[in-house]
């Protein structure tokens, strides 16, 4: 396949933003319904899906799909007890994206230590279940504080994994703040956001909320 | 399905709000068109949501109309249609006929089996048309009722099925951005699920009804614990739903996502305070 960003025709180190424009750009070019004649249709047919197919795989490979870095076990060790041996299968599982096959083997392992839960978090994400992920990546981080990985893992978690575009949790959106206090969703308990640029559009919004306008240019 | 997916109508401008009502007005007249009278009543927020979202995404070409209708007969209304709201109507008589199933096995209610009279024949059409969305909506409803009579307390397990039906009703075309839409289908439908849970778990109780947080209620921090699920799983949905190249309307959809979805629950918990 060609390459994505050609297709879209940015440069690799273009942002998020400047990749959602671009799609918007080529998919209202390749549109089928701008075309009326029946070959030409078909050729923006194939011209959209391309376009589709290559703004999904940056999604993919910017939301760190493809290139899960899952620590675990190093490959120089020689002798495994028997629930090493389980983790190590549950952990091939997992790799493989095999998620019902990993919660198998884990579940009916009885020693359940902070890895366990750890892996068990995984599984179950991989899975959907989010509460319980998070209630077991928590309970590994509990079981073995200073382990750099749970917590690296359990943060990632709690800011919606894998973010891609103008995510609120990343800083991009801030909006909204105005209305119950969903603190983590806007700019939040105090007053800013800590960017200039994102300040001003807050202004600029809540001010264009009320019917003014601070920034014409926003 | 609930109303939970609303729009936080004072913090939208004008004609953004314009804009969410032309879509919701366009909704209603496609649905008396296509499903008639009765078809009209199953209108629903959440619907509209889905015709935004999808409009946005795929850009479809859209008509602007002004009509008058029978419920706002004075002023003519400004409306939206397109491809997608025939989708979105279809999906609610697909949707609709199951939800006067559920009332009428659930509390026998004359209406609801009136209703599942008149849209035996509509559904029949329905699940001719849309083969892979009936079918999950079949499956998403058995798997709910073996939930409850399990009497399920893993909210993950409870939530799934609705989950799954939500994530196939997203998925209007079978492209490229399926496994996204997919994705985001999935999460705001648990959400929906649990929250519509936790907004009944105290008249279930009283009533001995099932419900997958009874066990939980009334305990320590069930408030909190219920908030910092229902957060969670919204964020796994917005997180999706910030990957999509959505720019048409996208402010409403992020005043629904971030804010709207959760007026009906601060409205409850400023009430019990």
């Amino acid at each position: 396949m060609n390459d994505p960003y050609s297709v879209l025709g940015v440069t690799r180190g273009a942002t998020d933003r400047e990749i959602k424009k671009a799609y918007r750009e080529m998919s209202r070019k390749y549109h089928p319904d701008s075309y009326s004649d029946d070959s030409q249709k078909r050729w923006a047919e194939g011209k959209f899906r391309e376009v589709q197919e290559a703004y999904n795989q940056i999604v993919d490979e910017r939301s760190g799909k493809t290139q899960q870095n899952y620590g675990g076990y190093g490959s120089g060790q020689q002798s495994y007890s028997e629930e090493d041996q389980h983790l190590m299968a549950a952990m091939n599982y997992i790799r493989a994206r095999r998620y019902n096959e990993a919660i198998n083997v884990l579940n009916a392992m009885e020693n359940r230590s902070a890895r366990w839960y750890y892996f068990s978090s995984y599984a179950n994400m991989g899975l959907g279940n989010n509460v319980v992920a998070v209630d077991y990546a928590k309970r590994a981080v509990e079981m073995d504080p200073g382990n750099q990985e749970y917590a690296q893992y359990y943060q990632q978690l709690q800011n919606g994994g894998s973010a891609f575009g103008g995510s609120p949790f990343g800083g991009g959106y801030g909006g909204y703040g105005g209305y119950g206090g969903y603190g983590r969703y806007g700019g939040g308990d105090s007053c800013g956001t800590g960017n200039l640029c994102c300040d001003l559009w807050c202004a600029d919004t809540l001010c264009e909320c009320m019917g003014g306008d601070l920034c014409a240019c926003m | 399905m609930f109303g939970y997916v609303t729009a936080n109508k004072p913090e939208m401008k004008m004609r953004e709000f314009a804009r969410y009502k032309g879509f919701y007005c366009g909704l209603c007249r496609q649905l008396h068109k296509n499903h008639g009278r009765l078809g009209q009543l199953t209108l629903t927020y959440d619907m509209t949501f889905l015709v935004l979202l999808l409009s946005s995404l795929y850009e479809p070409e859209t008509k602007e109309w002004k009509k008058r209708c029978l419920i706002h007969p004075a002023k003519k209304q400004f409306m939206l249609t397109n491809e997608v709201t025939d989708y979105a109507s279809d999906m609610n008589i697909l949707l609709t006929h199951d939800h006067f199933r559920d009332d009428w096995e659930d509390e026998k209610k004359l209406s609801a089996f009136l209703g599942m009279k008149v849209f035996a024949r509509k559904k029949k059409r329905m699940i001719k048309k849309y083969p892979r969305q009936a079918e999950a909506v079949e499956r998403a409803l058995s798997e709910l009722s073996e939930r409850e009579r399990e009497n399920c307390r893993d909210i993950d397990a409870a939530a799934r099925p609705f989950g799954n039906l939500m994530a196939e009703l997203f998925v209007w075309r079978e492209d490229p951005f399926q496994n996204i839409l997919r994705q985001f289908g999935f999460y705001l439908g648990k959400f929906i699920y649990m929250m519509d849970a936790c907004m009944d778990v105290e008249q279930d109780k009283k009533n001995n009804c099932y419900n997958p947080f009874l066990d939980e209620y009334g305990e320590d921090g069930f408030a909190e614990k219920i908030h910092r699920i229902l957060e969670g799983t919204l964020h796994m949905a917005v997180a999706e739903f910030e990957k999509l190249p959505c720019e048409q309307d996208l402010a409403i959809l992020r005043n629904i996502l971030y804010e709207g979805v959760w007026t009906k629950y601060e409205r409850k918990q400023n009430h019990d305070e």
